[in-house]
């Protein structure tokens, strides 16, 4: 007993001494940190190659481009003010302010030139090449056909840069936040060679912060404030320590002994425990979940009311709450909420409040229309596959679906088939599924990057849905609604419409991230592109 | 023994070069691409495989491959764009390795000790506890202990939760691993030992006068070692996988995540890299085992020279 | 004091009786029988044989006779606590963390085991886990004995230049590491049980050869089989009747081994996402769900953490019961 105790008063003091440590660590850098949690490590901190969200949000805190999401706000950033637009919208005309790269040197419209050429050059292997699509020459130079040097972006001077674009681009603008349009300099990228973004040593900032003890593929790495930053006045925390932890529970387990400051991506059960804490935050993702149905291998598909019966056989309030168990919104669109907005009005939003009907949970209704659906196919109620990946959510999802639909459905039966995500993917684009349950992130917030998906010659249209209509609408909000934002915005919606009465496609849900974060963090915003904007951010 | 020795390092770079063979030939069925955005267009994709070389037939990849690796180049990553897969290995692995290490020596050793204990004192109630922990041992799922392990580390804030930092950081990691190795040893030492207890031999050592620690010491527990030996490969291989799931609760930068990461995303360079690595370190760990076997057994070594 | 003279009606002349001679009092048992004999005076390894019948019984039954539908779903009743009707015990009343989690769901409503994410009854599916988990884990088994021991047995007996080349397959095939093999499967077949079967099997039946090679190496090498050899036995029956009952303790624990270590490893890929198809249960995939849940649900990995210990206890007690019957040595 008395052993115990002086174990116990050991354990005691040593915590002490830790914590103490900790405490006089923190006050001898005399500044302010915090630790955000990744799910996964940063694959490349190379603008023109990374692909995934972690390198993403990595190089938004070290990099700035010609805008800045602030929350909701797009914000000129090394660009110095709103572009002057000319030639019906073809062309722009940005001025940079004065910037400096964290070595010194002024960030010229030249580096966003050879930032943008690199991007394009096949040699480079962007898988983002594609976004530069419609900047004037950029297709023929990612397919090997023009020299990078054709591609419509010109440095006028040190501080003017000069883009054409091949017809006009309504959101365009919102394109140059993704870090493929960054500038990169081109005496730093060409010294640093292959090994550009490979680690910190082979960095060169322009952003709030600078990443620091980061050897390519480790779990943890810090980002130091830039002192020369343009904005640097409003970046208030000193230092953001990166660690990488996979698992809900263990993230969970590390933010209660506040070994984290965010965690984030916390899922399953976990979500549902982290939502009853003070410190909880949704954060909704500019993504949707949806269904696929197969309209070329299925002819029974081709049946609007089939897929209307199966829409209505979800109860996807109910799914979320209980299945996802985090605070993701029932999707009535394939446009998620909060994505897409003008004038103060969502876009999504406004589509539900015409077409909300076909996601809405009516069993009743589901089995008349099945039962009508299959007279008028003249078919008997078939057996089919549901493919998904095999991420818990989603095999989850698929339990879920199989069980309404052999419900609600009479005769419907349901086998589920879970591979992984690549094999997944394969399958649903050479079409080898009945039914896919499958989502879709936006490249840039734009109701558009959802909306062409399923138009009849889409590559991405698994489902193969068709109709005439749409594609017109879609083809009029391309051509001469483009430069009408009021016009556009209307033909927009109309297809979406169209596309949600006829479920083209079969809407579950948009995800929202349950996000664990410290009180003492404020003013931290989080942007339509799923990152945050740790600048004006402070910490207590 | 030399000359033994030698035909088996042939032999064992035959190994590697049909295991990478095969594995080069089978991961090329794997559906899709080796990129992560779903999004690239199809005219994108064809340019983006051509830059890898990937439109070429496999056997033309195969041999570009193959003469490669025998420059000692494995490749870059597709996943990790600029990063070499033998850097990418060599940054991750030390983790994997320490407490892979850790948990083989900790495991080992303390079932050969529970196995002692409980086949010399059969039949009474420390053999029954030795045995219905060890099989305990065999009976969780490492998920599920290094789960616990967790657990018990948050309640009471003896050990670090999780992460990597210094050796307290290690500890209950190599505990979940060690769980099954030394459960497998305990149960294989407990019925060799109980069998060479009751051989001849030692009942002549015992006639003779010697004490049973003596005896024990002196010639059961060698003898009782020797099926060991042969568990301990296999062994090696549990602990790789089970390294991936206890790296993932704890999140330890190591490399097992990293290999089931890279075989469901088409990394086909750091699978490949992987892949010849595990086999390298489990050949090289049934060679030596081979040999010590002769060591410890000499009737072995004998049959082994015949050969 | 004289010596008292025996006078030989004292005697009598002893017949002998050929056939009394050759009696044998106890009855002659073979070899089997004797197992069984000495099988049943080890208490433990009968409780544990019994247990496993009952559980095996059981999951086999719940086929026609199962507490509800295991694979039916009510969002309404999902992740409720045990409750066993009338009984007011933590942990089996319906609360959770102090709260209710049946009120206001009528009285008829009660699972004895809890529900899952999705209102399954737990009981239900830890039955048709534990039979899905030991199928595997049997005719995984089952690819190790038949394939492992000939392997084993050929490659050790043959010796030479045979020996040499299988050992060489054996290594090529045990340093493909598992995953690759699994994920590549599920790739050829349909991903399912099936091909998780085959691939356990494909890579499983490696240790049992390695390791009945290097007892046949050394049994090879003893008197009695020189003995058989010399009297000029075939080596097929050499090998049955005087290689398998010495090598039937290596044999039975290395069995007794895989069948946990099938299971898990289809716990391992439940765990890492690759396991059985949804909605089919299995111990893996209860364990690696209850896993997630641990801290918020403890009951969901519980039961099937119970069960799955208790069959890995008696598995082991009955192989140890089985290895002190069979092998004769150990009678000392």
């Amino acid at each position: 007993m008395k052993f115990r105790k002086t174990m116990v008063a050991g354990t005691t003091i040593a915590l002490a001494g830790v914590l103490a440590a900790c405490g006089s660590n923190s006050a001898s850098s005399n500044g302010k940190s915090i630790t955000r949690m990744e799910s996964d490590v940063i694959s490349t901190m190379d603008p023109s190659t990374n692909t995934d969200v972690i390198g993403g949000q990595a190089l938004i805190d070290t990099m700035d481009g010609l805008y800045r999401y602030s929350g909701k706000d797009l914000k000129p950033a090394i660009a110095k003010a709103e572009p002057k637009v000319t030639d019906g919208g073809k062309v722009y005309t940005f001025n940079l302010r004065n910037a400096k790269w964290s070595n010194g040197d002024p960030v010229t419209a030249q580096d966003f030139v050879f930032g943008w050429r690199r991007t394009v050059e096949p040699k480079t292997k962007s898988q983002y090449a594609y976004l530069f699509s419609g900047v004037k020459n950029a297709d023929d130079i990612t397919a090997g056909k023009k020299a990078p040097s054709t591609l419509g972006v010109q440095a006028v001077n040190k501080t003017t840069l000069k883009v054409t674009l091949e017809h006009p681009i309504p959101y365009f603008k919102t394109m140059l936040v993704n870090p493929a349009f960054f500038p990169q300099s081109q005496k730093f990228v060409e010294k640093a060679g292959k090994k550009y973004g490979t680690a910190s040593k082979y960095l060169l900032s322009n952003g709030p912060y600078e990443l620091k003890n980061w050897n390519g593929t480790g779990n943890t790495w810090k980002e130091t404030k830039n002192k020369t930053y343009w904005n640097a006045k409003n970046v208030h925390i000193d230092t953001i320590n990166g660690q990488v932890v996979k698992d809900s529970q263990t993230a969970l387990n590390l933010y209660q002994s506040k070994k984290l400051d965010i965690a984030t991506k916390i899922s399953g059960q976990q979500a549902a425990q982290a939502k009853t804490m003070p410190d909880y935050r949704g954060l909704k993702q500019n993504g949707t979940f949806y269904l696929e149905l197969n309209e070329k291998k299925d002819p029974i598909f081709k049946n609007a009311k089939i897929r209307q019966a199966i829409s209505l056989s979800i109860n996807r309030k109910e799914y979320i709450k209980k299945v996802l168990n985090d605070s993701s919104i029932p999707a009535a669109n394939a446009t998620p909420e909060g994505l897409f907005t003008k004038d103060g009005q969502d876009f999504a939003k406004e589509a539900a409040k015409n077409d909300g009907s076909a996601t809405k949970y009516d069993p009743a209704k589901a089995k008349q229309l099945w039962t009508e659906g299959l007279k008028e196919t003249g078919q008997s109620a078939p057996t089919l596959e549901l493919l998904t990946d095999d991420t818990t959510s989603a095999k989850r999802s698929a339990e879920y679906l199989q069980s309404a639909f052999e419900q609600a459905l009479p005769g419907f039966k349901v086998n589920i088939s879970t591979v992984p995500f690549k094999t997944r993917l394969s399958r649903s684009q050479n079409g080898q599924f009945d039914m896919v349950f499958s989502g879709w992130n936006a490249d840039f917030p734009d109701a558009i990057s959802f909306l062409d998906l399923f138009t009849t010659d889409n590559a991405y249209n698994d489902g193969k849905w068709s109709n005439a209509q749409y594609d017109a609408l879609i083809k009029q909000s391309k051509t001469t609604d483009a430069t009408n934002p009021t016009a556009r915005w209307n033909t927009l919606l109309k297809a979406q419409e169209i596309l949600t009465k006829e479920q083209g496609v079969v809407p579950l849900y948009q995800r929202v991230e349950t996000t664990l974060q410290r009180k003492t963090i404020s003013n931290l915003k989080y942007n339509p592109t799923g990152s945050y904007d740790f600048v004006n951010a402070t910490v207590k | 023994m030399a000359k033994y020795i030698l035909k088996r390092i042939g032999f064992l770079l035959l190994t590697l070069f049909l295991v990478a063979s095969i594995t080069f030939f089978l991961m090329k069925l794997l559906p899709g691409t080796p990129f992560n955005n779903p999004k690239i267009p199809a005219d994108q994709l064809v340019i983006l495989k051509k830059q890898y070389g990937l439109d070429k037939p496999v056997w033309m990849q195969y041999i570009t491959y193959m003469v490669g690796i025998a420059h000692g180049d494995f490749g870059m990553s597709y996943q990790f764009p600029g990063q070499t897969v033998s850097g990418l290995i060599a940054s991750r692995i030390g983790p994997s390795l320490q407490i892979g290490a850790q948990a083989m020596v900790v495991g080992t050793l303390a079932g050969i000790v529970l196995g002692a204990i409980a086949a010399i004192r059969k039949n009474t109630w420390v053999d029954a506890t030795a045995t219905i922990f060890a099989i305990l041992g065999r009976s969780i799922p490492n998920f599920v202990f290094a789960a616990l392990l967790q657990l018990f580390a948050y309640k009471t804030g003896a050990f670090p939760v999780a992460l990597w930092g210094g050796f307290s950081y290690s500890i209950l990691p190599t505990i979940a691993l060690a769980i099954a190795p030394l459960a497998q040893t305990a149960r294989f030492m407990r019925t060799e030992m109980v069998d060479v207890l009751s051989s001849d031999y030692i009942e002549l050592a015992r006639s003779k006068g010697e004490s049973r620690w003596q005896v024990v010491a002196k010639h059961a527990l060698r003898n009782s070692m020797i099926p060991i030996v042969t568990i301990i490969g296999p062994m090696a291989v549990d602990l790789m996988v089970g390294s991936l799931v206890v790296e993932n609760i704890f999140a330890i930068p190591g490399i097992g995540e990293q290999f089931v990461k890279s075989i469901t995303t088409n990394d086909y360079p750091v699978i490949m890299g992987l892949t010849i690595l595990y086999s390298a370190m489990l050949t090289v760990i049934i060679l030596i085992v081979d040999i010590l076997y002769g060591f410890i057994d000499p009737r072995i070594r004998l049959s082994g020279e015949a050969n | 004091m004289a010596t008292p003279k025996l006078s030989p009606d004292a005697f009598k002349h002893v017949k002998v009786n050929t056939a009394e001679q050759e009696r044998i009092a106890t009855p002659a048992l073979t070899f089997s029988q004797d197992a069984m004999r000495r099988l049943k005076k080890n208490k433990a390894a009968i409780i544990s044989l019994w247990i496993l019948i009952i559980i095996a019984v059981i999951s086999i039954l719940s086929l026609w006779f199962s507490p509800s539908n295991p694979n039916k779903q009510n969002l309404n009743y999902a992740n409720l606590p045990p409750k066993w009707p009338g009984v007011d015990l933590p942990g089996l009343n319906g609360y959770l963390n102090g709260q209710n989690k049946y009120a206001g769901m009528g009285k008829h409503v009660y699972f004895l085991l809890g529900t899952d994410y999705l209102g399954r009854d737990l009981l239900s599916r830890i039955m048709v886990g534990t039979r899905v988990s030991l199928f595997i884990g049997i005719v995984a088994t089952f690819f190790d004995l038949t394939i492992g021991v000939v392997y084993g047995i050929v490659s050790g007996w043959r010796g030479g230049l045979t020996d040499t080349l299988m050992q060489r397959v054996i290594e090529i095939i045990s340093s493909v590491p598992n995953l690759v093999v699994v994920i590549l499967m599920l790739l050829v077949f349909k991903p399912g049980m099936t091909s998780i079967i085959l691939a356990i099997a494909f890579t499983g039946w490696v240790t049992m050869a390695r390791l009945i090679r290097a007892q046949t190496l050394q049994l090879k090498d003893q008197e009695f089989v020189l003995a058989a050899r010399t009297l000029g036995e075939s080596s097929v029956k050499i090998a049955f009747k005087h290689l398998v009952p010495n090598l039937s303790s290596i044999i039975i624990i290395q069995t007794m081994f895989t069948i946990p270590t099938a299971i898990f490893f289809e716990a391992f890929l439940s765990y890492i996402g690759i396991g059985l198809p949804a909605p089919t249960a299995s111990l893996g995939t209860l364990l690696s769900d209850g896993q997630k849940n641990l801290q918020v649900l403890p009951y969901q990995l519980l039961y099937p953490a119970i069960v799955i210990v208790v069959l890995m206890l008696a598995f082991n007690l009955l192989a140890d019961g089985l290895r002190d019957a069979f092998d004769p040595r150990s009678e000392h």
